[in-house]
């Protein structure tokens, strides 16, 4: 018999990062600290905060950035709703400064109000980046 | 401008379906918990003031999502009458508006004679929506349900049927008890099983407004489509229009130069008989 597995799925409003990907084992940045999930785990929600989540899957290790959410353990699927959640490996800390630094400067001119709101959620996103690439470096991975 | 809106709508309608699963996880996620919560939990939490009617006669919340640009028919125009009887119907009464879309915040800054404010307004962001420009808006209207006496928040947009179509909805937004215990059908009672970190009434309390901010994530999508669409068939027509109007003036044209050739022709005809 197969050794049993979790199903995880990962959405955010904008896509859907995985969809019901059989792995060995999930991390996940729980509020209250960090929470392991192995296969068979009791029925669980739980908020997450803005850090790094990572699943294995055999050798194979991924490590993803989310951005506060929720996660859902139910019958070895586990659900997570992130407002964004990004490959850590595809994040640049260098870009994610420029951006903010630019959003920065955009919002500093104001007076022409074309691209403000533009600007502002630019800066959210950067401030997200920079703070998954700072735990990267922490973390040196 | 239609090849341009027809090859931005394939995005937005990617965008659209890609929003889904979330919101639909989200909707199941909510009614789950809400199934679960039991009466004593729920008194006196965050998530209480969102569910909670509140009482009668205080401000009323207008949120108006237009686009930012005109040539897109009558998008606009509809939208701003439905916007405009509404704010008819509720004329005594004191209003606050969160515009969305420079044509409807013109529009609001244009009227005079009602107790209207204008409190927080998003231009420029179509057609590149992203979910931080529904989490701006989220706040924004969070921030002033909390800080005022706000009855009821009400959604005006244009919803995107089909490529040809699009229909103005009126939705509400806040108090949110109605919207979840209508639908009622994910509800399939306590189930005893989850265990919940942080409390359920927190959970719920910061679940709600990622809520809100999914749906008007949903709504911003759906009129950048719709707008995107209206604006490919009033460009063609508009294309259609003057190429009719191209061929009737050069069958005009063709016939009169012709008329002016035959005059000449008879007027030298004419005068070399006279001379012969």
């Amino acid at each position: 018999m197969a050794k049993k597995q979790l199903l995880l799925t990962i959405v955010t409003p904008e896509k859907t990062v995985l969809y019901a990907k059989p792995v060995g084992f999930v991390s996940l940045p729980a509020v209250d600290g960090e929470m392991g999930v192995l296969p068979s785990h009791a029925s669980f929600v739980v908020e997450l905060k803005e850090g790094l989540m990572h699943y294995k899957d055999g050798p194979r290790k991924e490590v993803f950035s989310v951005l506060s959410g929720f996660a859902e353990i139910h019958k070895n699927k586990v659900l997570v709703l992130a407002e964004a959640a990004e490959l850590l490996k595809e994040i640049s800390e260098e870009r994610a400064r420029q951006a903010y630094q630019k959003a920065k400067e955009t919002l500093a001119i104001r007076g022409a109000d074309l691209d403000l709101d533009e600007a502002q959620a630019a800066l959210r996103r950067a401030a997200v980046r920079i703070k998954a690439s700072e735990f990267k470096r922490k973390h040196k991975l | 401008m239609k090849m341009v809106a027809a090859a931005r709508i394939k995005r937005a309608q990617a965008a659209i379906l890609a929003s889904r699963p979330f919101a639909h996880e989200m909707d199941r996620l909510i009614e789950d918990l809400y199934g679960e919560l039991e009466e004593d939990d729920f008194y006196g939490s965050e998530a209480q003031a969102l569910f909670e009617d509140r009482p009668a006669g205080g401000t009323l919340c207008l949120v108006l999502v237009t686009a930012d640009k005109g040539l897109c028919g009558s998008f606009n125009t509809n939208l701003l009458k439905a916007a405009a009887s509404w704010l008819k119907e509720n004329r005594s009464r004191k209003i606050c508006v969160v515009a969305v879309g420079r044509k409807g915040r013109d529009f609001l800054r244009r009227l005079k004679g009602l107790d209207l404010e204008i409190n927080f307004e998003l231009v420029g962001i179509f057609p590149k929506t992203g979910y931080a420009h529904a989490q701006l808006l989220t706040d924004a209207v969070l921030k002033l349900y909390t800080e005022w006496p706000v009855e009821s928040v009400t959604l005006v947009y244009n919803e995107f049927k089909s490529m040809m179509t699009q229909r103005i909805v009126t939705d509400q937004l806040l108090p949110l008890k109605r919207r979840i215990l209508e639908k009622g059908s994910g509800a399939r009672g306590k189930t005893g099983e989850f265990s919940f970190e942080p409390r359920k009434a927190d959970l719920l309390g910061a679940l709600l407004p990622r809520h809100i901010s999914a749906q008007l994530y949903r709504t911003l999508l759906e009129s950048q489509a719709a707008e995107l669409a209206a604006r490919m068939n009033a460009m063609e027509s508009a294309s259609k229009n003057a190429n009719e109007l191209i061929e009737g003036l050069t069958l005009t044209m063709n016939k009169t130069r012709q008329a002016m050739i035959t005059t000449e022709l008879n007027e030298i005809v004419s005068g070399s008989d006279a001379l012969a």
